[in-house]
């Protein structure tokens, strides 16, 4: 309604070279991640599809600097990878709301942390809310939300401090499939008007297509690029398009990326 | 829930009435020897008698002193010991198998040893309380800090939160419900762990009296002692509850 998408911190770009991790286990070295190249365009939504354990969430990790990687290079906004930067906003596959904290309380959470709390944060907690449709609930608390509410909560306290890129670690996976659509498309839109940039992990290929621009598709064993598709359904995303011979087409080229990773290991 | 606060209110105390009555008949028959058990009407008068007397109450300030300050000390040790038991993986290696081993060994056992080292006066039954309820609170605070899940610090690493914000906004609130739990335990623990001490050794408390009165054969005295205890663990029960439900507003599993 009367948001203001205006004046929203531009996306960065992010750039990863030659970038390789193994963790440190007890039954030895795991190497998760091989010579991962990518380039994200400022503003681009780019999505990443792979089996569990290809290391897409360590992905997400290594660029909110939240895990180290072995070679390589890394830059975010021109900069190296570090916690806890404020143009970062990221969001988990679960809500991870503070029990004890009412829904704008979690969504203020973000300003209290880096003590950016000052006379606008009450306005802007309200905005943040208006933008995810929550301003009705705002003083309720968070175990008396539904799952979909709940990730919104989630969704306004990554955008609290108007980061200029978005990390979504599987955000819809717990959701019903019809909450789950809702969300995609409003999620892909608010991506749109924010022009923020945005790296998606998801287990769902369908999904990917209606949001990105791009889907990166990884294998596994260890984690690296076997495909990388341009999405050019147009913007912005509607749930109709979902019928769609260009999405189904799509789908099937994600599809087959990720197939002729399996192929290639049963050999 | 849906039963009506007549069913679950009349219910329990018909069946109580119903026991009083029907041990009073058994009393009043010569069924039961009221030396072993003296009729409730006999209870009821020994106690109207017991709260005329100085020494009676006296002796239950003291036992309340006992336990309070025991739970007090207890509770703070135990909070203390386990934020840093849950903090420090070394202080963790290095003290957890032996509060584990304590906790499983009947400690009770330990109050003729607190009685040489600290007399007959307050300081061994303290002590005692102290060391009883001491343990569940470790144990407590500890799971309590162990049940804040990794995606939780996770997003406060995110946000870039310091040590001290990840304590006092995570840890602290996401254990307080678990470790509450511990604190309530102990109260209960800490009137035992102060009676005990008493039964083994001391000059005025509701313990020593009830030796005394057994002693003395005054059984129906004996007895209102013991309920009146029941009495005093009840109402300290619903005060730290309504404690805890001042400070944990929100739900927990
Ligand atoms: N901190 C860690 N230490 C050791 N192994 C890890 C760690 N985090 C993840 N792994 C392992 O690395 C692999 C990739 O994990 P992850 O990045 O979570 O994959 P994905 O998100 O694609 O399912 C998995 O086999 C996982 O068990
Ligand atoms: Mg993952």
């Amino acid at each position: 309604m009367s948001v203001n998408y205006n004046n929203t911190a531009a996306g960065e770009t992010i750039s990863l070279a030659a970038v390789s991790k193994t963790y440190m286990t007890a039954k030895g070295p795991l190497p998760v991640l091989r010579d991962i190249d990518l380039e994200v365009k400022a503003g681009e939504f780019v999505s990443f599809v792979g089996p569990s354990g290809c290391g897409k969430s360590t992905l997400l990790k290594i660029i909110a600097g939240l895990v180290s990687y072995d070679t390589g290079n890394v830059s975010v906004g021109g900069e190296a990878p570090r916690e806890g930067r404020e143009d970062i906003g990221f969001m988990l596959q679960q809500s991870v709301l503070m029990p004890w904290l009412n829904v704008s309380k979690n969504v203020e959470l973000p300003f209290a942390i880096s003590g950016r709390r000052d006379g606008n944060t009450a306005k802007r907690v309200a905005d943040l809310l208006e933008l995810v449709s929550l301003t009705p609930v705002a003083k309720l608390n968070p175990w008396e939300l539904s799952g979909g509410m709940q990730q919104r909560v989630a969704l306004a306290r990554a955008l609290a401090l108007d980061p200029g890129i978005m990390l979504m670690d599987e955000p819809f996976s717990a959701l019903d499939e019809f909450k789950r659509e809702f969300l995609n498309i409003e999620v892909a839109q608010m991506a749109d008007k924010l022009g923020k940039t945005t790296l998606l992990v998801t287990h769902s290929i369908g999904e990917a297509v209606l949001m990105s621009d791009r889907i990166i598709a990884l294998g596994a064993n260890p984690g690296r690029v076997v495909g990388d598709i341009k999405v050019d359904l147009e913007r912005p995303r509607r749930a109709d398009m979902v019928g769609s011979d260009r999405y189904q087409q799509l789908s099937n080229e994600v599809r087959a990326a990720l197939a002729s990773d399996l192929e290639g290991e049963k050999q | 829930m849906t039963k009506s606060v007549l069913y679950r209110v009349g219910l329990p105390t018909l069946v109580g009435i119903s026991i009083i009555g029907l041990w009073q008949l058994m009393s009043a028959l010569g069924a039961i020897n009221p030396i072993m058990i003296p009729s409730p009407w006999d209870i009821s008068v020994g106690f109207s008698e017991l709260v005329t007397r100085g020494y009676f109450w006296q002796a239950t300030w003291v036992t309340l002193q006992e336990t309070l300050y025991g739970f007090a000390i207890g509770v703070s040790l135990g909070l203390i010991i386990g934020a840093l038991t849950g903090t420090f993986p070394m202080f963790r290696t290095a003290i957890y198998p032996f509060v584990i081993a304590f906790q499983n060994t009947p400690r009770v056992a330990l109050a003729p040893i607190f009685l040489t080292w600290f007399g007959f006066g307050i300081t061994s039954k303290v002590v005692m309380a102290a060391v009883i309820c001491f343990f569940p609170v470790v144990i407590n605070t500890v799971a309590g800090m162990a049940s804040v899940g990794d995606n939780a610090k996770m997003l406060f690493r995110s946000l870039g939160a310091s040590r001290a914000q990840m304590f006092f906004r995570l840890t602290l609130p996401g254990a307080s419900a678990v470790a509450f739990a511990g604190i309530k335990t102990a109260l209960t623990l800490a009137l035992l762990g102060a009676i005990v001490a008493e039964f083994v050794g001391g000059s005025v408390g509701l313990g020593v009296l009830i030796k005394e009165l057994n002693f003395q054969l005054e059984v129906a005295k004996g007895f209102a002692v013991v309920l009146f205890l029941a009495v005093i663990g009840l109402v300290l029960y619903g005060l730290i509850e309504l404690l805890e439900r001042f400070l944990i507003t929100w739900k927990h599993d």
